[in-house]
């Protein structure tokens, strides 16, 4: 039995000379939340916009729930919401209104949308605020009304592009978890992030995007093991003018120097190396002489994934 | 019916957004008519006549005052209101007039004091037809024998044809404009992005909209038509088959839903609020102007009459003739032929226009597929 929710094969697509998607291949289980993570630019949403039909692909196959969004688009559009990057409410319009609207545009059965309007509010922690025009609102209860309305028609598939965008700390983790509450019920999310934070949080596997292409793809946590590094950041005055060769012997990894006086050595395992590192940066009798400023282990992240693969970082 | 009965409401709870625009739209054709209603010709003048200062002059004068009395619209309204001031000391300022000897013969002088010179016109005639009848009254069979034969059954001010013309405007400045921002607003919001991903019929979107437009205008004339009739006391009158206003309302339907259509479909190709603003403002005014905006078009030449033809305005103008001034003109038959055409033809076009910008997946140009090939 076939659990994909979406199955995106060497999907390419252009504008112009630009080369948005660049054969893109990847596919989604059922109930998964799974992220698109790259920085901006990167094709992201040009991904979604392809996956929900909205943009004609030009290359490759894309199927969602077995349904091809270009050949059988009102069977798509019934099996998906989508909450855009930019929140496209109606801001003279209270959520109530908003809501209805859509429930007019989108639900089968519209007897069954009040009911639904007003537990998804409740769920939302907009049921005080239902009355008061959308513009009245933060950011947080935006995005949130956004995915209560993304939710109304009780779609299989949701796309959240940027979820978290303008939103503060507190309201972030309030829409990871309302996110995680929807897949408990068996909902698949596909989120467009460029957040480290976000897509660890959120995601069980992603895949990265670079220049519209697939750099890397699977769970955060074996993304970061397949390194099989660890990172050792150094703060010295002065500056380490040639780490290749003071740190020579030690099996390091790649070197990035981050700032004018910090290196990034990605090492096999920091803990056990980590004081030779220190002993050869501040020995006595080299010229110039180092003083250490600050060091740190890390474990890496997806940035360092994406640096990894890429030679820079995600938000350079 | 009840998706879309909820349509139409959220449609018509849209006006939170623009009511400046729905304050323009639906008011601004009413203050046009009350304003111009101001300026107008009003069919009777007031004309001063100087007192006389002699007893020979008193006759004179009063028989000037008669014979102005009785110029006048054959079916309705007098055309002078003589009224008797003192004699002005020194050089007029406005217009007066005075009976004088000349060498013997009673001679009215009129002066003006005016930079008119359209109303200079119309002073000048008033008198010079009242001067006609009293040489009639003198000359007997030698007098000159002038005849008059209205068309229309009652004598009716132009301030009131001026207004008529203006309800096919009124109706499509409402449907344009708030059909083109409405749409055009949908773009610059991203709103368009529910639209484009809804498994619902486009069809049943469009008709929510149109019917809303609609609607919009209709009261929009409702409210230039009560205005015509309260400062001109004309209101329509029901012909023997038709009630009056479901009448006017049934001849500007077709005009409200090509204007509608116009203002969609500017919105879908435009995609910004003021230029859609400024074509349905530019379309509702140019129709407006030449769909006999002044008059009937055959009092206008050839060329204007042809031009006015592809304007619904003319159209409706004509049709609202009957129950306003009581005469059919031009074709009926034919006016109502081409209103159902020009509104079925723009549905066609917003249609087809939606279906491009909206439902059609993005990138799915002509111009791109030629390069792909």
């Amino acid at each position: 039995m076939d659990t994909s929710a979406i199955i995106v094969e060497s999907v390419t697509h252009r504008f112009g000379k630009l080369v948005a998607v660049d054969n893109l291949s990847f596919g989604v289980d059922q109930g998964e939340i799974f992220g698109l993570l790259g920085p901006n630019g990167a094709g992201k949403t040009t991904a979604i916009n392809l996956i929900t039909g909205l943009l004609r692909r030009q290359h490759g196959a894309i199927k969602v729930m077995g349904f091809d969004p270009l050949t059988e688009p009102r069977q798509v559009r019934q099996l998906i919401g989508y909450v855009p990057q930019e929140t496209n409410l109606y801001a003279d319009l209270n959520a109530v209104d908003n809501l209805l609207h859509h429930a007019a545009l989108y639900c089968a059965d519209l007897k069954a949308a009040p009911g639904r309007i007003e537990a998804l509010l409740r769920m939302m922690s907009l049921g005080e605020r239902r009355s008061d025009p959308v513009r009245t609102y933060s950011g947080g209860m935006k995005r949130r009304l956004a995915l209560a309305r993304a939710l109304l028609h009780e779609p299989q598939v949701i796309f959240f592009d940027e979820p978290t965008l303008g939103v503060d700390v507190q309201g972030r983790h309030m829409l990871w978890e309302h996110i995680k509450a929807q897949q408990a019920q068996g909902k698949t999310f596909i989120v467009s992030t460029n957040d480290m934070a976000e897509a660890d949080a959120l995601c069980e596997r992603l895949v990265i995007i670079d220049h519209g292409r697939a750099i890397a793809l699977d769970a955060p946590e074996q993304l970061k093991t397949a390194l099989g590094r660890d990172i050792i950041e150094l703060r010295t005055t002065p500056a380490v003018e040639d780490p290749a060769a003071l740190f020579a012997g030690l099996g390091i990894g790649a070197i990035t120097r981050t700032t004018a006086d910090q290196l990034r050595i990605e090492v096999q395992d920091a803990e056990a190396i980590v004081g030779e590192f220190i002993s050869r940066v501040t020995a006595i009798g080299h010229r110039p002489q180092h003083r250490l400023e600050s060091v740190r282990i890390a474990r890496p992240s997806l940035d360092d994934v994406f640096l990894h693969h890429t030679g820079r970082g995600l938000r350079e | 019916m009840a998706r879309f009965r909820l349509l139409l409401l959220t449609e018509f709870k849209l006006f939170r957004a623009t009511v400046p625009v729905h304050l323009i739209a639906i008011l601004q054709p009413t203050l046009l008519f009350l304003l111009m209603g101001l300026v107008l010709v009003y069919p009777t003048f007031d004309m001063a006549v100087a007192r006389p200062t002699t007893p020979e002059a008193a006759a004179h004068v009063e028989a000037l005052v008669s014979a102005m009395r009785q110029v006048g619209s054959p079916i309705g309204l007098p055309y002078i209101n003589p009224i008797l001031v003192e004699a002005p000391v020194q050089g007029a300022t406005r217009q007066i007039i005075t009976v004088e000897d000349r060498d013997g013969a009673p001679t009215a002088v009129q002066r003006y004091g005016l930079i008119d010179s359209n109303l200079v016109k119309n002073f000048r005639n008033r008198l010079t037809a009242a001067g006609l009848r009293l040489w009639n009254g003198s000359l007997g069979r030698r007098g000159v024998l002038v005849e008059e034969h209205p068309w229309l059954p009652r004598d009716l001010p132009y301030t009131l044809y001026f207004g008529v013309a203006l309800l096919p405007m009124t109706v499509c400045l409402a449907a344009s404009l708030l059909g083109g921002v409405g749409t055009a607003m949908d773009f610059e919001f991203g709103a368009i992005t529910e639209y484009r991903l809804a498994p619902l019929s486009p069809a049943l979107i469009l008709a929510a909209r149109l019917v809303r437009l609609v609607l919009t205008a209709l009261v929009s004339a409702g409210i230039l038509l009560a205005a015509i009739g309260l400062s001109t006391g004309a209101w329509p009158q029901a012909s023997p088959q038709l009630a009056a206003l479901p009448l006017v309302a049934a001849i500007l339907l077709p005009v409200a839903v090509t204007a509608g259509c116009l203002g969609i479909i500017a919105g879908l190709i435009l995609r910004r609020t003021i230029p859609t603003f400024v074509v349905g403002l530019t379309a509702s005014l140019g129709g407006w102007l030449l769909g006999d905006a002044f008059g009937l078009a055959a009092g206008f030449g050839g060329g204007y009459q042809a031009v006015s033809r592809l304007t619904p305005n003319a159209h409706a103008v004509e049709l609202l003739f009957r129950p306003y001034y009581g005469v059919t003109v031009a074709a009926p038959a034919s006016s109502a032929l081409a209103l159902t055409l020009f509104s079925g033809g723009m549905v066609l076009l917003t249609a087809l226009a939606y279906r491009r910008a909206v439902i059609r997946p993005m990138g799915d140009h002509p111009r791109q597929r030629r390069s792909r090939r």
